[in-house]
């Protein structure tokens, strides 16, 4: 796999604070890469620094071996980038909005005029082309967001949170874009604290908190180093507290926890821990309502690593 | 990418209605009100001669300058300013009391004491030419001291040159409001450099969430820089130029019929304008709101000392706080139109132009060196 991206050592304070610490990581040529943290962690930054927006106090940033500055037009001309915040001109409609940051890349106007369209139509905002986006919904304005970040076709593409405060019909919509986008060749350095939304789209996962990598790898990979298996949930009403250290006992068991009538068993390794745990509940004579099993999440790794839940 | 980036700033800066109005139609409606106000007042005062008295007394009497000149002022001529009557305290005060007169002038121990009960255009005329006439006194003694072989006729035809100066400027000679529609000239191109701001606002990483996006393109900063600010200028040069023809052609402001030193002046004033716009823009990193404020006090501030709400301010800081004049760029406007329209010399316009220019060459360096860098500590 080509490396195109370089981060080595990235450290950047704001006055005494480190927003980001000593972040070394690649990015892969034709990936979707996803920056994982919760509010505060130091994804927007690391992004801003990679953009060569922001100064930072160590480390430096090469696209293909080349190291970038605010004059590096040529690499700049293969970025596109989706910003948190909603980046777009109120006094503009929709398509002149488009038409305007993706005219500051693509001189040609037949071309260019192919290009909006085509970014129109990923978004899916044909309706609404001649809207200023005070008339468009929360929803509708991110997606044009997104439109203005990616219509010049470039290589590399960075989107930072592209996903908050937007209804599930948006939300996938958007993930469908973005992974469109990846099918036609472009590399996807994605943010995110929606750890199913990684789950869903990345390749590869980099798990940031208080500005430091505290894991990467892929989906596997990581679930890996929590040495959670499965957890298993069953709903059990009115358990006797007895029974709760009973379970704790069995082969493999690594936590038990009764909430709201949920009993949540969490194994490590291990085989046939699910038909065990029934045949002991048969045994024992427990009626249950439901049971299910599953593979442990981000979050579970999250939690392992820093103790704390990777949700609010 | 030049053209594009022009194309859309110009687009988008007249497409903000609430800026366009502000600096295209607010100076329209407020040089309108002046002209519904003034037309009446222009018209009294105009033959109104400003009634004052002088107490008479032997000081008075060996006074042979004052005497001189209140004498010519008061004259019937078609310089005359004053109505003056000669009498004593008891009846000055009397007069004074029953708004006969708007003030008196007494001569004790030399000194020169004048009594007026309120403040308006009359009294200020009438305390400035009496400060001329000491002034110029000074000046004579000063001279006579030293050269003893003076020519007296020469002296006085110079002293009545300046007392033909101070009452053309007051009297029917410049209407009180020319002066206030100039300042309104001024206004609106110092103003309108928040168009300025905008656009440099609109494509800084560090000033707008847009200016971000625009910073991490391909195109030059240089290029994006000159082709905004140049879309900026024109929608300004066009609010100035309309509201110039607005006075020109609908309130008959007299310009002096100078009309290619009047543009020249617009211009230039435009240009003062848009660089103050664009140095607060690049001095300040905060919201665009505060921006305007800052914008729109010294706009604002510059314009009142410059005469905006009365003449009477203007001599004022012209005689008490000259500096302030100097480097007010209202001021360079204002009394650079109204040297076109009085001055038959070209310095006094020239000086106002060069002042301008020396104004925005300050404010460009200033923008210079905050607009170099290219990456922020902060975004
Ligand atoms: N301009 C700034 N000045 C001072 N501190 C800042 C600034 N911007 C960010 N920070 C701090 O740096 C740290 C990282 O912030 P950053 O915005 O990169 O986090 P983030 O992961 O993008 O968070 P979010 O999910 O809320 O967007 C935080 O502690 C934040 O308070
Ligand atoms: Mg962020």
């Amino acid at each position: 796999m080509k490396k195109i991206i370089e981060v080595k050592h990235l450290t950047k304070k704001y006055r005494k604070i480190k927003a980001i610490d000593n972040l070394s990581f690649y990015v892969f040529e034709n990936e979707i890469l996803g920056l994982l943290g919760p509010n505060g962690s130091g994804k927007t930054t690391t992004i801003n620094a990679m953009l060569s927006l922001l100064s930072y106090d160590k480390g430096n940033i090469c696209y293909l071996g080349k190291e970038i500055t605010p004059d590096s037009y040529d690499i700049k001309k293969e970025i596109g980038v989706v910003f948190q915040e909603i980046a777009v001109f109120d006094e503009l409609t929709v398509y002149e909005n488009i038409d305007y940051f993706c005219g500051l890349y693509i001189e040609d106007k037949k071309i260019r005029k192919k290009y909006v369209d085509d970014a129109i139509k990923l978004v899916k905002l044909e309706q609404f082309v001649n809207y200023k986006p005070k008339a468009l919904s929360g929803g509708l304005k991110r997606r044009l967001n997104i439109a203005c970040g990616i219509a010049h076709k470039p290589k590399i593409i960075f989107l930072d949170e592209p996903t908050v405060a937007v209804d599930p019909q948006s939300r996938n919509n958007i993930l469908e874009g973005i992974k469109k986008l990846r099918e036609n060749g472009a590399t996807i350095i994605y943010t995110t604290h929606y750890m199913e939304e990684v789950e869903k789209i990345c390749d590869r996962i980099i798990i940031l908190d208080k500005g430091k990598i505290i894991c990467q790898g892929t989906k596997e990979e990581l679930k890996q180093l929590t040495g959670i298996e499965e957890k298993v949930t069953i709903e059990i009403n009115n358990l006797d507290r007895n029974h709760i250290e009973k379970f704790k006992k069995l082969q493999n068991v690594k936590n038990v926890e009764y909430r709201f009538e949920n009993l949540e068993i969490t194994f490590i390794k291990g085989k046939n821990n699910f038909t065990k745990l029934i045949d002991y509940l048969k045994k024992e004579k427990i009626s249950y309502n439901k049971i299910y099993s599953e593979m442990p999440t981000l979050n579970d790794v999250f939690l392992e690593l820093t103790g704390k839940d990777l949700k609010d | 990418m030049f053209l594009h980036n022009f194309k859309y700033s110009f687009l988008f800066l007249l497409k903000n209605k609430s800026l366009v109005f502000w600096t295209f139609f607010f100076p329209i409606i407020l040089g309108t009100f002046f002209y519904m106000t003034f037309s009446n007042i222009e018209n009294n005062e105009k033959l109104k001669k400003i009634n004052i008295a002088i107490i008479n007394n032997e000081e008075l009497k060996n006074d042979k300058l004052l005497l001189s000149v209140l004498g010519y002022l008061s004259e019937d001529n078609n310089n005359e300013i004053f109505s003056t009557i000669y009498t004593d305290l008891e009846k000055a005060k009397e007069l004074l009391e029953n708004k006969e007169i708007i003030g008196y002038l007494e001569i004790k121990n030399s000194k020169y004491l004048i009594t007026i009960k309120e403040n308006g255009i009359e009294q200020t005329i009438f305390k400035y030419i009496i400060d001329e006439i000491i002034e110029t006194k000074i000046i004579i003694k000063d001279i006579s001291s030293t050269e003893k072989n003076i020519n007296l006729e020469e002296l006085y035809n110079k002293i009545n040159n300046n007392i033909t100066k101070v009452v053309d400027m007051s009297s029917d000679n410049l209407s009180y409001t020319m002066i206030e529609y100039y300042t309104l000239i001024a206004m609106s191109c110092l103003y309108g450099g928040v168009f300025g701001m905008y656009a440099i606002n609109n494509i800084l990483a560090n000033m707008s969430k847009q200016g971000a996006r625009v910073a991490i393109s391909s195109i030059k900063k240089r290029t994006l820089l000159l082709s905004s600010l140049l879309a900026a200028f024109l929608i300004q040069l066009i609010g100035s130029l309309l509201l110039l023809s607005y006075t020109i052609f609908i309130l008959n402001v007299d310009y002096g019929n100078n009309i290619v030193n009047t543009l020249i002046m617009t211009v230039t004033g435009s240009i003062a304008g848009l660089t103050l716009g664009v140095a607060i823009a690049a001095l300040f990193k905060t919201n665009e709101n505060i921006k305007i404020g800052i914008i729109l006090s010294i706009t604002m501030l510059g314009s009142f000392l410059s005469g905006m709400m009365g003449i009477t301010m203007k001599y004022i800081v012209d005689k008490n706080m000259p500096l302030l004049n100097i480097i007010n760029p209202a001021n360079m406007i204002t009394d650079g139109f109204y040297s076109i329209y009085y001055y038959q010399s070209m310095d006094r316009f020239y000086f106002n132009i060069i002042s301008l220019l020396i104004f925005s060459s300050i404010m460009v360096m200033i923008s210079i060196v905050r607009l170099r860098s290219q990456k922020y500590d902060s975004i």
